[in-house]
C-alpha cells in the first residue's frame, strides 16, 4: 500500500520519540493497543498543573507506519495545548491530515485513545484537581 | 438471526425445472447445480449447525465430496449458467473450508456472522498488564536489533528473549485452551437452546480472548524472527 507523503515524512523523521519519567507526578502515560493487528503505542506528556498546558510530549510505537505517523503527529499537536484542547483532538483530524485510507483508520484511533489515556493517567495522579475541575464543569 | 439455524435453508425454486430444490447445492428434483442463496453462511454450506466443535476428518470428507461434485470439469458440456455456478461454488467452497478448518478462524467467523465482532469497531482494550508486557518485550527486541547492529554482546539479551518466547508460547497455548473451553460451552448452549443473553456473554468472552491472542501471536512472531534472523 502506498503511504501518503506526510506519513512517509513522519515515519522517516518521527518527532518526539522517546520517553518521560513515568513516576513524575506531572507526567501522564497512555499505553494502548490495537487488537486488530496486535500493535502497541505509548504516549506520554508532561503537563503543568498550574496552567494545564502540555509542555512536553513523547511517544514510542511498535506498529505500522500509519500508527507511527499518527502518534508522531499527535505529540506535535498536543504540545503547547491545554488539557481540554488536547482532549478535543479526534482521530478523524489525524486521518484527514495524513490522508489515511480506510483500512488504516484504526491506527489513528490508537493515537486518539493514547492521548485520552495519558490525560486520564495524569488526572488520576492529580486526583484532587480532577475532581475539582469536574465540579466546575457541571 | 438465530444461531441454531442449520443448513435447512428455506427451499428455493430450482431455476431449471421450476420445482422446489431441496438440497443446498443441487436440485433434489432435476439434479441441476443451484444458485447459492445470499444468506448462506459457511456452516450451512457444509450442512453444519453453527457449532464450534467440528471433526476435522468429517469436514475434510465433506469438502472432498463437494469439491468433486461442484468441480468445473463436470460441467464442460453444461450450459454457460451452470459453468458459472460451478466456478462460483468451487471458489466459495475453498473459502468455506479454509475458514472452518482452523479452530481460531472458525471462532472469528462465527462471531462475525453472529454480529459480535465487527472490523474497526473494537473498543475493548486489552488488560493493562498484557500491554505492559507486550511493550516491554518489544523494547527488548529493539535493544537486540541495536546490539546486533553495533556488534555488542548478544548472549544475555538472547537468553532473555528466549525466555520471553517460551513464556509467550505458553500464553498462546493457554489462550487457545480457554478458547476451546468456551467453544464447548457455546455448543452446549446451542444444544440446550439457551437464551440470547447467555450466548452473547459467551461471544463477548471469545472476543476478548481473540484480542488477547492477536497481541501474543504478533509478539511470538516478532521474537522468533529476531532470534533466527
Ligand atoms: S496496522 Fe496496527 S496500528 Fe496500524
Amino acid at each position: 500500500m502506498a503511504y501518503s507523503d506526510k506519513v512517509v515524512d513522519h515515519y522517516n523523521n518521527p518527532r518526539n520519540v522517546g520517553s518521560l519519567p513515568k513516576d513524575d507526578p506531572n507526567v501522564g502515560t497512555g499505553l494502548v493497543g490495537a487488537p486488530e493487528c496486535g500493535d502497541v503505542m505509548k504516549l506520554q506528556m508532561k503537563i503543568n498543573p498550574e496552567t494545564q498546558v502540555i509542555e512536553e510530549a513523547k511517544f514510542k510505537t511498535f506498529g505500522c507506519g500509519s500508527a507511527i505517523a499518527s502518534s508522531s503527529l499527535a505529540t506535535e499537536w498536543v504540545k503547547g495545548k491545554t488539557v481540554s484542547e488536547a482532549l478535543s483532538i479526534k482521530n478523524t483530524d489525524i486521518v484527514r491530515e495524513l490522508s489515511l485510507p480506510p483500512v488504516k483508520i484504526h491506527c489513528s484511533v490508537l493515537a486518539e485513545d493514547a492521548i485520552k489515556a495519558a490525560i486520564r493517567n495524569w488526572k488520576t495522579k492529580h486526583g484532587v484537581e480532577a475532581a475539582a475541575e469536574e465540579k466546575v464543569a457541571h | 438471526m438465530s444461531a441454531t439455524r442449520t443448513a435447512s435453508m428455506s427451499p428455493l425454486i430450482c431455476w431449471s425445472c421450476r420445482e422446489r430444490a431441496l438440497g443446498p447445492h443441487f436440485c433434489s428434483n432435476c439434479g441441476k447445480i443451484q444458485q447459492l442463496p445470499r444468506d448462506v453462511d459457511y456452516f450451512a454450506f457444509f450442512g453444519l449447525p453453527r457449532k464450534l466443535w467440528i471433526e476435522g476428518a468429517e469436514l475434510e470428507k465433506k469438502f472432498l465430496q463437494l469439491s468433486w461434485q461442484l468441480h468445473p470439469d463436470n460441467f464442460v458440456h453444461a450450459t454457460e449458467r451452470e459453468k458459472d455456478l460451478s466456478l462460483e461454488r468451487s471458489s466459495q467452497l475453498n473459502d468455506a473450508y479454509r475458514t472452518l478448518r482452523e479452530p481460531v478462524s472458525r471462532v472469528e467467523y462465527l462471531l462475525a456472522i453472529e454480529g459480535a465482532r465487527k472490523e474497526g469497531e473494537q473498543k475493548q482494550q486489552a488488560p493493562p498488564e498484557l500491554l505492559e508486557e507486550v511493550f516491554g518485550l518489544n523494547e527488548s527486541l529493539d535493544e537486540l536489533r541495536e546490539a546486533k547492529a553495533g556488534g555488542g554482546d548478544l548472549s544475555a539479551l538472547k537468553t532473555r528473549l528466549e525466555a520471553a518466547e517460551n513464556n509467550f508460547q505458553e500464553k498462546l497455548a493457554e489462550v487457545d485452551e480457554q478458547l476451546q473451553g468456551i467453544a464447548r460451552e457455546w455448543d452446549a448452549a446451542l444444544d440446550n437452546n439457551v437464551e440470547n443473553v447467555a450466548r452473547n456473554k459467551l461471544m463477548a468472552r471469545m472476543n476478548d480472548l481473540l484480542n488477547r491472542r492477536s497481541y501474543i501471536r504478533n509478539l511470538v512472531r516478532n521474537v522468533a524472527a529476531e532470534l533466527t534472523g
